[in-house]
């Protein structure tokens, strides 16, 4: 089956990115075919990672690409940073924590809209997100 | 991006407050000022928060619209959510967003009932 390949790389530095990242990644996945509620929920959970970006780090960057694996088709996504990093990756993965003045939903959030999250985050060094939804066949 | 504009129209002793598609988080935090505002010039005693366009909705602008419910009731006034589309509710659901105390509606119409009918739902006696 042909597949159009979808890769890019966007700058996050200011709260406008937020929703600019939310336009590239609703193009993206409804280009891939993803039906509206998956749309929905992999933009939702872009909107979660980029801000957290903007508010822990002040910038970074979203990479994007189309994942093929085991005859599955699907987006990743990645969100990097060299900001402070997280000191309790366990901690911040728990509902309603949060250093920061949010619900503390961003990221346990993202891990139930997605199929697969994954964090590296070094403390001074950064932290890097990679989440991935897979396409369902129709 | 520029600030998108949010529409706040008085329609009887109830304001329409519509959202915009994208809102960004200053556009959000503005929408909030606007309606606390337009709740007292006007001495509203109700709040339909017309969603049906928004395409996203994240914790930030829950946690906003949240506060403003509990801002608008502090004020003697009460919001209902109007027009949540399927995949906004699906996803804000999966994300664990709650918004406590507001009302919802399947529409803007049902919301102004619920805002100025004396009871809806209850045949009129």
């Amino acid at each position: 089956m042909y597949e159009r390949l979808t890769a890019g790389e966007f700058r996050i530095q200011c709260e406008g990115d937020i929703v600019r990242a939310r336009k590239i990644v609703r193009d993206a996945a409804t280009a891939m075919g993803f039906g509206l509620t998956d749309v929905t929920r992999i933009v939702t959970a872009a909107s979660e990672l980029t801000r957290n970006i903007y508010h822990y780090a002040k910038c970074g960057c979203m990479r994007w690409r189309t994942v093929n694996e085991s005859g599955k088709v699907g987006l990743e996504l990645v969100f990097e940073d060299h900001g402070p990093g997280i000191p309790d990756l366990a901690k911040a993965m728990e509902p309603g924590y949060s250093t920061g003045k949010t619900l503390g939903m961003g990221l346990p959030g993202s891990k139930r809209l997605m199929d697969e999250l994954t964090i590296e985050s070094t403390v001074g060094q950064g932290t890097t997100v990679t989440v991935r939804k897979w396409r369902k066949l129709a | 991006m520029a600030l998108e504009k949010i529409s706040v129209i008085r329609l009887r002793d109830v304001l329409l407050v519509t959202v915009p598609s994208e809102p960004d988080d200053e556009t959000v935090c503005a929408l909030q000022e606007q309606v606390l505002a337009a709740m007292a010039r006007h001495e509203s005693k109700g709040l339909v928060l017309d969603i049906s366009t928004v395409q996203t909705l994240d914790s930030y602008f829950a946690r906003t619209v949240s506060e403003t419910v509990q801002m608008v009731s502090l004020m003697g006034g009460r919001t209902v959510l109007a027009g949540m589309r399927a995949p906004v509710a699906v996803t804000a659901t999966q994300l664990g967003l709650t918004i406590p105390s507001a009302l919802t509606a399947l529409d803007v119409d049902r919301a102004f009932d619920m805002l100025t009918l004396p009871h809806p739902g209850e045949p009129h006696v």
